[in-house]
């Protein structure tokens, strides 16, 4: 531990732009967030609270405009558990990289677990072939703090962005993913669970509520899994090297 | 007071979705058949996410497209991307593309 200071320097600054990009991009979120849980009758401190504990974009929302609609909280906590289920797609994946973690660090890496934090560290990972846990619990606490500045913002000028949602500030976030997902193409499996993926997301949304994403992603999954167990017979049958 | 309890609640279920394959105590030891799997899962999970934005579909199966401004920035971005521009300047020049086509159309 430490005892390369140089490359986790580099590592330190390298999360910190590759969670940037897509911190910037969810401010506009974050703002909205604090703004609409003070119109939803939220203390300040509760507001903020929602992001230092909750800290998940879609399931905060989500609970907030619930509250404001009345509904009752073991509703609002099943549509939490829906809503934050993809996560244990990532703790799965994260799993089989850190063996040799601490209890501590391991809640620690959970709790800076975002789909953005997630998606960078997966990068990297695939990059340089080896997990760092500096690289996510750096981007990962990056964004936390972006969020959270970003949501108290959003309090203090809640009043000021009830259209917020209409300006359309969500294109940022598909900017930023549209380029993340083009920089990881680079097989036909991979092609294919993008297509099957996306598809399969537009299509179920309207019927699946939240969980849409958990679905359509695993189907992705299997297609590109599947096609690239297929390729690997194909080459193995024709006596290619391993 | 109720809203606090609703915020410990969701604390602790997002924590225990994030944590619970990380646990210890859970013991999974990933083939490496599904850590394949599991490798197309960033992938998947971006696509799935920025998909549904730009198109919109209802359960009466009527398409309906975001707006021309989502779909017309977008295929800019892919574009970009597909000339292998950097991500910072997909983003900034999509998005501001987009700002101008919600101006303009």
């Amino acid at each position: 531990m430490g005892n390369q200071p140089v490359e986790s320097r580099s590592v330190f600054w390298s999360a910190i732009a590759a969670i940037l990009p897509l911190s910037l991009a969810v401010v506009p979120w974050g703002v909205l967030t604090g703004a609409l849980a003070i119109q939803a009758g939220f203390s300040v401190m509760q507001a903020q609270c929602l992001s230092l504990l909750v800290f998940a974009g879609a399931a905060q929302i989500s609970g907030i405009s619930m509250i404001s609609a009345g509904v009752a909280a073991p509703s609002i906590w099943g549509s939490t558990v829906v809503i934050s289920s993809r996560h244990l797609l990532y703790s799965i994946v994260f799993r089989s990289h850190i063996d040799g973690l601490s209890f501590g660090k391991r809640v620690v890496l959970a709790f800076v677990l975002t789909d953005e934090m997630f998606v960078v560290s997966e990068a990297h990972t695939r990059k340089t072939g080896a997990f760092s846990y500096l690289f996510a619990l750096v981007s990962g606490f990056t964004f936390y703090v972006i969020w959270n500045l970003a949501t108290l913002v959003g309090i203090l000028a809640a009043g000021r962005f009830d259209q917020l949602g209409s300006y359309g500030l969500d294109f940022a976030i598909v900017a930023t993913f549209i380029a993340m997902t083009f920089d990881q193409l680079s097989s036909h499996p991979e092609i294919l669970t993008v297509l099957v993926a996306g598809a399969a997301a537009v299509l179920l949304k309207p019927y699946l509520h939240e969980s849409y994403i958990l679905v359509a992603s695993l189907m992705g999954m299997a297609v590109g899994y599947g096609l690239s167990q297929r390729k690997d017979s194909t080459v193995d049958s024709r006596g290619g090297s391993s | 007071m109720m809203i606090w309890w609703i915020i410990y609640g969701m604390a602790v279920i997002t924590f225990l979705n994030r944590y619970f394959f990380l646990a210890k105590s859970i013991s999974i030891k990933p083939s490496e058949s599904f850590r394949r799997f599991l490798s197309f899962s960033s992938l998947a999970v971006l696509t799935a996410l920025w998909t549904p934005i730009v198109f919109r579909m209802e359960t009466d199966l009527s398409w309906s497209i975001a707006g021309w401004d989502y779909l017309l920035a977008s295929v800019i971005a892919v574009a970009l991307c597909l000339a292998r521009a950097s991500s910072l300047l997909v983003v900034v020049v999509s998005t501001t593309a987009f700002f101008l086509l919600r101006a303009f159309l």
